[in-house]
């Protein structure tokens, strides 16, 4: 479903990635983990088209992003893009829901626009999916009069209301006041559930132990290691694994070591 | 934009301040008075004269050849007047409609720049004895065969120069279409380009500026037969003995002859010079409007008013959406279209609006481009403003956090259905309260397009003030009308940045 082989990303003179591959097939979950500046936004914003390499391949659902040329796309690449966007959604940390419009105008501002759906189909799969993360009543609000949980919680549902078939997060929860993560991770995981091939990046490490079928440990651009989180979590191989999950899980039970 | 982006408030302290500032004029000119002024002026050890020397050929005006040297036959009547008085004189430079004001503030002694000797004027000041015997000439286009004279005027756009004798002449004509202008130059340009049928102004300037044009000629003799005399504040008499005694000598030792000779203006009528007893008929009562109540004024000043508020309000619109167009261009085009919208802004916002105006209005008709007074005020307006509203948006672009286009390119729309569904919308909303404030320094900018023929709420005041002296009552109703117009407009602008604030986010 998503493939990427040999990704070189560089901000400038700065190299980030120096060769990355990873596949995730589809229904597959996949939790990136790994300190902060390690580029495992940058990852999920190269997938996304949001972010220009210089080498490398990207495939999504049979759609390829060339690298060279991205600074500058042309037609080619632009389409390329665009078909790769309406395959994968995908949900910020800092949610960017449209201030000047109200929770059903954001969900189904992209449907009417882009896929051309009829207003009225729009709006019923809007009130499918506000059932869906449970927020029906504030389909006039505007994203001011909500809370942090239930902003993310809108943004998921307008990421979900262009039908796409892989989902990317990017830390989800990571503005969230904590009496606020419990209903975003819970939304995440009906999704899982229902099959979504879904790339997370967390620092939720309890939540990708449960949903996540593979982690991948990121480090400086790079990815140390990746495995079951079982073998991640119980059987890490790598020191820099290690470290990091030292840090992160100090109050919970270590991996023996 | 050359006025400053003053808010509601600031104006109306200005507003307040106006009447004491007048009071104060009002209060230190009358404190000079009484004491011999004559004797000053070689006390100091030189005579002061106002006149302008901009379009002032052939009365006083700066050497083609050396532009740093004053010539004209004024210069040399000055320079003869204050020989026998044994001082030098010394040229100051004021705008010609309010050289009576400015003479009344003590800037300097006398005035002697054509000024005609008109019942308004004689009761403001003192004149000399008359030094020079004035026709007005009417001047048409070479092919014009309908226009001979006066008479001929009706329905007719004929140019003349604000507050002087002419104007009264063709408002006396009836049914005349009179464009005022403030400078010589421009109505003779107009004339030849054809946005008027006539002008009427006096001889001298005629002489000078149309008789070597070949696209103009005279038509018909000369008409209204008056006087030009040096103008003396009221209460210095004395002066005005030291100069009619001068004027005397020189008419009698033949110098003031020599010098008219030199300019080409000596005639017959010049004689009369020697007896000037006798008051020419020109020149013809405004004593009705000196004396008329304030009310008479007041739908000539609203007609202005109505100017204003439609050059405005065009303008803004054209502000609006071309600095919109440059802005987008600015920052989503490439190649030439983005570095003619970047050189637009720049060379915009980095000259002044009263030179975009000339340009516009008298420097293109030489490229074959001829716009109409209202055109050329909309546009010039309109074009400038531009400029600044493009930076404005281009402010509220930048305001808008990255993730709102991300997040709708991420959701497939395209870059430019994202700019304008999703950037702009947010980008014009932080843009509003400058747009807004914008709109009131255009309002009073818009007092500008008086340099190109258009009569507008300034222009009014200018002209009724300058044939009626009425300087500070007209000023303050004019102002008045100003600020009734622009503070229910800041009033509404607060309103709105008030009403956007409270909402979304
Ligand atoms: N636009 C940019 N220009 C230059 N450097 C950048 C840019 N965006 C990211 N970087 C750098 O790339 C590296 C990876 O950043 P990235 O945001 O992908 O890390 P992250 O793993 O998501 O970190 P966090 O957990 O804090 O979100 C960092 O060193 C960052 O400084
Ligand atoms: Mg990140």
């Amino acid at each position: 479903m998503i493939s990427v082989r040999g990704l070189h990303k560089s901000f400038g003179k700065q190299p980030l990635f120096r060769g990355i591959d990873l596949e995730i097939t589809k229904g597959e979950v996949v939790a990136c983990i790994g300190p902060s500046g390690s580029g495992k936004s940058t990852f999920l914003r190269c997938i996304n088209g949001l972010e220009p390499f210089q080498q490398g391949e990207i495939v999504v659902g049979g759609v390829e992003l060339h690298s060279l040329n991205r600074e500058k796309p042309g037609r080619a690449d632009r389409e390329a893009i665009r078909k790769v966007r309406l395959k994968v959604g995908m949900v910020f940390q800092q949610f960017n829901l449209f201030p000047h419009m109200t929770v059903l105008d954001n969900i189904i501002e992209a449907p009417t626009r882009v896929l051309r759906l009829s207003r009225n189909d729009a709006t019923q799969r809007a009130v499918g999916l506000l059932r869906r993360v449970n927020l029906e009543r504030k389909i006039d609000s505007h994203p001011s009069e909500l809370s942090g949980g239930e902003q993310q919680r809108v943004a998921i549902a307008r990421a979900l209301a262009m039908k796409p078939e892989a989902m990317l997060f990017d830390e989800p929860t990571s503005s969230l006041d904590p009496e606020m993560v419990g209903e975003v991770l819970s939304v995440i995981q009906a999704l899982v559930e229902e099959g979504m091939t879904t790339l997370i990046a967390t620092h939720e490490m309890d939540f990708a132990r449960e949903v996540a079928d593979r982690i991948v440990v990121f480090d400086q651009g790079e990815i140390v290691e990746a495995g079951t989180p079982e073998e991640i979590f119980r059987h890490p191989k790598k020191d820099r694994t290690l470290m990091f999950l030292r840090r992160v899980l100090r109050r919970n039970a270590l991996p023996p070591g | 934009m050359i006025g400053s982006r003053g808010t509601g408030p600031a104006y109306l302290k200005y507003l307040l301040i106006l009447p004491v500032i007048f009071l104060l004029l009002f209060l230190s000119s009358s404190s000079r008075s009484g004491s011999d002024a004559a004797a000053k002026v070689r006390e100091r050890g030189t005579l002061l004269w106002g006149g302008d020397a901009e379009g002032g050929a052939p009365y006083v005006f700066p050497d083609p050849k050396n532009v740093d040297v004053l010539i004209g036959f004024e210069v040399e009547l000055a320079g003869a007047i204050a020989k026998v008085m044994g001082v030098p004189a010394r040229f100051v430079q004021n705008a010609w409609d309010s050289l009576i004001p400015a003479l009344e503030r003590g800037d300097f002694d006398l005035v002697i720049n054509g000024i005609e000797i008109t019942p308004e004027r004689t009761a403001k000041v003192l004149f000399s004895r008359p030094y020079y015997v004035y026709t007005e000439q009417l001047v048409v286009r070479r092919e014009e065969d309908g226009i001979r004279g006066l008479a001929d005027l009706a329905g007719k756009r004929v140019g003349t120069l604000m507050g002087a004798v002419s104007q009264t002449m063709l408002q006396q004509a009836g049914g005349v279409d009179i464009r005022i202008y403030s400078g010589v130059v421009e109505p003779y340009e107009d004339l030849a380009l054809g946005r008027l049928d006539a002008v009427f102004l006096d001889l001298p300037i005629a002489a000078y500026y149309a008789r070597p044009n070949p696209l103009l000629k005279y038509a018909g003799p000369p008409a209204g037969e008056g006087y030009y005399g040096i103008a003396i504040r009221r209460e210095d008499a004395s002066l005005k003995e030291a100069v009619d005694g001068a004027i005397d000598r020189l008419l009698r030792s033949g110098e003031l002859r020599r010098i008219y000779e030199k300019w080409g203006l000596w005639n017959e009528a010049q004689e009369k010079l020697f007896h000037p007893d006798r008051s020419p008929g020109a020149g013809a009562s405004g004593r009705d409007a000196r004396d008329a109540p304030l009310v008479t004024f007041f739908p000539a000043l609203l007609k202005g008013a109505g100017i204003t508020v439609l050059v405005s309000v065009v303008s803004m619109g054209l502000a609006v959406a071309l600095g919109l167009l440059l802005c987008l261009l600015r920052h989503y085009s490439g190649g030439p279209l983005r570095i003619a919208a970047s050189s637009y802004i720049e060379i915009f916002r980095g000259t002044p609006l009263l030179i975009q105006l000339y340009l516009l209005y008298y420097g293109l008709p030489n490229v074959g481009i001829t716009l109409s007074p209202l055109l050329a005020a909309f546009l010039g307006l309109g074009m400038n403003y531009a400029a600044y509203e493009a930076e404005l948006y281009r402010a509220g672009i930048e305001a808008i956090p990255k993730g709102q286009m991300e997040a709708a390119l991420s959701l497939g729309m395209s870059r430019r259905l994202a700019l304008r569904r999703i950037v702009l919308p947010q980008a014009l909303r932080v843009a509003v309260p400058g747009v807004t404030n914008d709109f009131i320094s255009l309002f009073k900018d818009s007092s500008l397009v008086s340099v190109i023929a258009m009569v507008e709420l300034t222009k009014t005041y200018n002209i009724l003030a300058a044939t009626t002296l009425r300087f500070l009552e007209l000023g303050l109703v004019a102002a008045f009308l100003y600020f009734a117009m622009s503070y229910p407009l800041s009033l509404m602008a607060r309103r709105l940045e008030e009403r956007l604030a409270g909402r979304t986010r």
